[in-house]
């Protein structure tokens, strides 16, 4: 409780006790992330270990967090941290561009293919609501696209709008308010949760009721 | 029989969907279509102006913060603001709190100062990776040099050219994240809003309507959106890159959504008649 006054207070002063109060902190911080770096590390290890052991269902994946973490580390160390060099990529830098890279860019490249099949699938116009979601979605896409807004002039030109002044209207009204209105929500949240925390009110997070 | 036949529509093989959608996508990419993009948006257009009004000199802090995942649409705008500011003469600093990000970086830093003439350490300078980042944007506040002492190549930094005079964020001219994770409302929430530093960022065309309300209020001060707002700002810069190359795939890509989501209600609708 006492230190997360001082933080908080310490946001508020700008004197230079409070700064080095903050600066201090922040080294500390630094140290324990690190530390749950690696807490966070062997767990994983830990949990994937147990389940190629006992063999359990799809535990064939599990081989390859190990094989994904050596051949990112291996050549880390080899490299000493260095992806580049005046004489081009190092070993790092090589596993960094050819191998995560292409895995990330195409693990993420999926969904493209499943949010096109799903649209076509279950976006479905049922209510009114559903009906302005679409009308909005439909303006937001056509409008994101040099394609788009030649489709639109051609066809909507006569209205005197153009795509963008629409969209322009729609991500400056509705969806800021309805976005603000959120993000009031979630502030007064995290601050009420926070001086839960603070006072030693909520203690779940500590593993109790 | 109409109505069954219709129906089947709905019971098409998922694959031929992904095929038509590969299909839609690898045509334009290679075989690009060239499309002029005839609007910029007025918040790009903020976020080049901000770039722009810049005395020669000025120290900006790139804060890039994306990984491979969201390449496509981040790393052009990342590539054509690293650009524009080296065009201007600035120096920039780099900062990432995403550790996939560090070779998506050293990949800019590899051809874009060649083809400026600039130096490391010299004119850019980029920071190792950071953990944690609520304690660096606050210790950046008052030393940077408390959080950083040396370069992602282990050289001290405060001997640097490109550090001179720079020691928190009040010798900064300011902040330009590009991130697809929320590190962008950190930036405006901890260290644009308490130390008046403009931030200005660039985002994923999906997170750009959450940044409206800081947009409103001035707390941001330009925000580039998803690939078409790449494609914007190498045409604001004039120096078309991958922004506006791959705008093509999404313009098919688009449009074979849509026409998906029509086809799917019409026929709907006129099963629901029948």
């Amino acid at each position: 409780m006492f230190f997360g006054i001082l933080t908080l207070f310490s946001y508020y002063v700008p004197h230079k006790m409070s700064v080095d109060y903050i600066e201090t902190m922040n080294k500390w911080e630094q140290i324990v992330a690190a530390f749950a770096f690696l807490l966070g590390l062997l767990s994983l290890f830990l949990s994937h270990y147990h389940k190629i052991t006992r063999k359990v269902d799809g535990w064939g994946y599990s081989i390859f967090v190990f094989i994904g973490f050596l051949a990112m580390i291996v050549p880390a160390f080899y490299s000493q941290g260095k992806q580049t060099t005046e004489l081009g990529l190092t070993a790092l830098g090589w596993s960094y561009r050819h191998i995560y890279t292409a895995l990330a860019g195409t693990m993420f490249a999926v969904l493209a293919f499943y949010i096109v099949s799903t649209a076509y699938r279950s976006f479905r116009i049922k209510s009114t609501q559903a009906f302005v979601l679409f009308v909005a979605a439909f303006i937001l896409i056509l409008g994101k696209v040099p394609l788009g807004q030649i489709i639109w002039d051609s066809v909507l030109g006569w209205t005197g709008a153009t795509v963008s002044e629409v969209i322009e209207w729609i991500m400056s009204v509705p969806a800021v308010a309805g976005k603000r209105g959120i993000m009031i929500g979630i502030s007064i949240g995290a601050i009420v949760t926070s001086l839960k925390i603070i006072f030693g009110i909520e203690k779940q997070y500590l593993g109790k009721d | 029989m109409l109505k069954e036949k219709l129906q089947s529509f709905f019971k098409i093989d998922r694959r031929w969907i992904f095929l038509v959608l590969a299909v839609v996508l690898f045509v334009p990419i290679m075989k690009p279509i060239g499309l002029p993009n005839k609007t910029i948006s007025p918040t790009t257009q903020r976020v080049f102006e901000f770039i722009e009004k810049q005395p020669p000199g000025a120290f900006i802090l790139f804060s890039l913060d994306y990984d491979p995942s969201t390449r496509p649409e981040l790393h052009p705008m990342a590539t054509a603001l690293v650009k524009h500011a080296f065009k201007k003469n600035l120096r920039v600093g780099v900062v990432t709190y995403i550790a996939g990000s560090t070779g998506l970086i050293e990949e800019i830093f590899e051809k874009v100062p060649k083809e400026f003439n600039k130096t490391d350490g010299v004119d850019y300078v980029i920071f190792p990776y950071m953990p944690n980042i609520l304690a660096a944007m606050t210790q950046m506040a008052s030393d940077i040099y408390g959080i950083y002492t040396k370069d992602r190549n282990n050289k001290e930094i405060q001997s640097m050219p490109v550090m001179d005079g720079i020691r928190n964020y009040k010798n900064m001219s300011g902040v330009v994240c590009i991130t697809g994770t929320a590190i962008l409302d950190y930036w405006v929430a901890y260290v644009g809003d308490k130390y008046t530093v403009p931030v200005a960022g660039g985002v994923t065309a999906i997170s750009q309507p959450g940044y409206g309300p800081y947009l409103q209020t001035g707390q941001l001060k330009g925000l580039i959106g998803g690939m078409k707002g790449a494609a914007e700002y190498e045409s604001l810069i004039k120096q078309p890159g991958k922004g506006t190359s791959g705008i093509d795939a999404l313009n098919l890509g688009h449009l074979l959504v849509l026409l998906l989501i029509l086809t799917s209600n019409i026929i709907l609708l006129i099963i629901k008649y029948l």
